[in-house]
């Protein structure tokens, strides 16, 4: 028999282990669906699944970017700044902040496709040019003056226990998906990390779409800083320290393949709600919270080793 | 002209000559050399806290673990891949260093291969996985970071060790001449074995064949796989020596002494090789090149907090020095590619 074709989606896995995960922790945990719960994990998948989103973009173009989490905290404390020293209006002062995060991708693109050094290096150098900026504009002091239209936008929910995060996490998810599987520029991205010299013969231009690839994981990354500057309700210079191997775990979990050409929207969205649930599982069931990383590490291992295995049948028959 | 074909034997001589001083000129390592004097030079005159002994015995102390820290990256960059986990590996050793020490009340000669020894196994965990998998050691050693580090703090409750052994803190304290400390010998003298393993040893060409040409080393008789978990190995001990220096250096086993995920170790771990002129695809490497290049970033940190410039700003000049750094090479390559000398 053959398995039903949204069975064989990327996406299907993560998603199976996310309801799997929640009947299970239900079962020993009753208040784990619970309304106040539910906005928990859906304040920490928001904001999540827009640093998840930022890197695979990267992915999808064969790159990484280690600046993700600095670009983040740099569009953060920005953000917070402009409107605690020189009281821009909270709308202008995010309008700023995410052009600061998307000039500064287009920074690591424009590098890479001029110069060709690897986008390793070049983000690893972005990376500690704008952490080092970050402590430099805030003397690693946070800026507490928020307003409160800000912080409410942050902690509000809408419908019951969805929070008014989850409004930007969902467009976000929409244009990554419109953007990847019906516009030009996506297919380009993904052409070009599958195969770049087949990408470039058949008339894609690798420099313009790496640079397309940075800026928009840039604003992503800016976005994400936003957000959290809104849920944390103060303007933290250590905002998106820890986003690397979150950022690289919710697209592997998805089935994105590093090599590049193939990343799954969805499947990286259940990605982030995996490490949600278990993040909460460790909480519920009173495990040690430093097991947390262990835990992430070992996922990431996990899922490249099963993906490996499926591309390797794949590629015996 | 109707003769520029032909050369005459004395200008082919000096021509010969002038491409052996531009080739001898345009070298990383003299560069760095270069840069290390005049830098040295400006911090000493504009500056007056950079040229006396004790500052120079405390940079030479950071210079010397920056510097292990380079050769730990660039043991494994040798073979086209690169080690994530360095610094969660040297806290790793750190804190074995710390129970055998403080716990057991063990001796320095177990304690020391002790830790050197935890370095090597959790390089061995990276090595086989990767060999193992197939897969990249960019995502590996990402998720060996977390879960190494990760397991450090669960086990420790991320609590220092601060009864250590008087001697290790005394090492820390000793200088020679008023300002040499013993550490940056340490870090000289493993660079020269470093250099006779990569220039002498068949194990050392066989790390530089694995890395240059896997599939031609295979087929010449090198055992790939076995000698890539080889160099993760050797890369766990040097990050679990960086690690006990940076112990003598603070004199107690601190979990957050790498920062987060042990992450503020990768800039210093790829900012000496790089400058050195290590090539990340793999194959060539400078153990030179790495030292001058973690002294140059030593320098230049300690150089820039001296003159009081922004001093929350010193990470930025560090990320913009090494942009340069790697365009500046790149430009030099295509110079040298050009005037048709060998680098």
């Amino acid at each position: 028999m053959k398995t039903p074709k949204f069975m064989r989606a990327d996406w299907f896995g993560p998603f199976a282990i996310v309801v799997v995960a929640s009947v299970g922790i239900t079962i020993f945990d009753r208040p784990f669906l619970s309304p106040f719960n539910i906005q928990i994990l859906l304040l920490a998948t928001a904001v999540n699944v827009v640093v998840a989103m930022s890197q695979m973009i990267i992915i999808a173009i064969g790159q990484m970017n280690l600046a993700i989490g600095a670009i983040g905290g740099l569009a953060a404390v920005c953000f917070a700044g402009l409107m605690q020293v020189w009281s821009f209006p909270p709308a202008l002062a995010a309008v700023a902040a995410l052009a600061i995060g998307a000039a500064a991708g287009l920074a690591n693109g424009a590098i890479i496709a001029r110069t060709g050094v690897s986008a390793f290096i070049v983000t690893l150098a972005s990376l500690s040019i704008f952490k080092g900026a970050d402590l430099g504009i805030t003397r690693a002091q946070p800026f507490y003056g928020i307003p409160a239209s800000v912080k409410a936008f942050g902690n509000a929910t809408m419908f019951g226990p969805i929070p008014w995060l989850a409004l930007p996490a969902a467009l976000v998810i929409a244009f990554m998906w419109r953007l990847l599987y019906r516009q030009r520029i996506g297919r380009y991205i993904l052409a070009v990390g599958g195969n770049a010299s087949a990408a470039e013969l058949s008339g894609v231009s690798i420099a313009q779409t790496t640079l397309w690839a940075h800026g928009l994981s840039g604003f992503l990354a800016a976005l994400a800083g936003v957000m959290l500057v809104g849920r944390l309700q103060i303007g933290q210079p250590s905002i998106g320290d820890d986003w690397l191997i979150l950022s690289f775990a919710a697209p592997v979990i998805g089935g994105a393949v590093l090599a590049g050409g193939h990343v799954s929207v969805f499947g990286t969205l259940f990605g982030v709600i995996i490490v949600a649930i278990i993040t909460q599982a460790l909480v519920i069931f009173q495990i040690d919270p430093y097991f947390v990383q262990v835990v992430l590490g070992l996922l990431i291992l996990w899922t490249v080793g099963v993906n490996r295995l499926r591309e390797l049948r794949l590629a015996g028959g | 002209m109707k003769d520029s074909g032909a050369v005459r034997p004395h200008e082919a001589m000096t021509s010969g000559a002038r491409a052996r001083f531009a080739g001898a000129v345009l070298t990383n390592e003299f560069g760095l050399v270069l840069l290390i004097l005049l830098f040295g030079m400006l911090f000493a005159l504009g500056t007056r806290g950079f040229a006396s002994p004790f500052n120079l015995f405390t940079l030479g102390r950071i210079m010397a673990i920056n510097i292990m820290i380079g050769y730990s990256m660039m043991v494994v960059i040798v073979t086209g891949g690169l080690d994530l986990s360095v610094g969660a590996i040297g806290v790793c050793a750190a804190m074995f260093f710390g129970w055998l020490s403080q716990r057991l009340g063990l001796p320095l000669v177990v304690t020391i291969p002790g830790a050197l020894a935890m370095g090597a196994a959790l390089g061995a965990v990276n090595g086989q996985l990767i060999v193992r998998s197939g897969l990249h050691s960019f995502i590996i050693t990402l998720a060996t970071m977390s879960v190494f580090f990760g397991f450090m703090e669960f086990v420790t409750r991320a609590q220092a060790f601060r009864g250590l052994p008087p001697a290790i803190l005394a090492v820390g304290r000793m200088r020679y001449f008023g300002y040499v400390s013993p550490l940056l010998l340490v870090s000289a003298g493993v660079g020269l074995g470093l250099s006779a393993l990569y220039r002498l040893t068949p194990l050392g060409r066989e790390m530089l064949a694995a890395g240059a040409n896997p599939a031609a080393a295979e087929l010449s008789g090198v055992r790939v796989k076995r000698v890539i978990v080889q160099c993760h190995m050797l890369a766990g001990a040097l990050a679990g020596i960086a690690a006990l220096m940076a112990i003598a250096r603070t004199g107690a086993a601190i979990p957050s002494m790498a920062g987060d995920l042990g992450q503020d170790w990768l800039l210093p771990a790829f900012l000496g090789p790089v400058l050195g002129g290590a090539l990340l695809s793999g194959g060539r490497v400078s153990v030179l090149g790495a030292f001058l290049g973690s002294a140059l970033v030593s320098e230049l940190t300690n150089g820039l907090l001296q003159f009081r410039v922004g001093e929350f700003w010193v990470q930025t000049y560090l990320g913009l020095l090494l942009m340069a750094a790697v365009l500046i090479d790149l430009a030099r390559r295509k110079l040298v590619a050009r005037l048709g000398v060998a680098p």
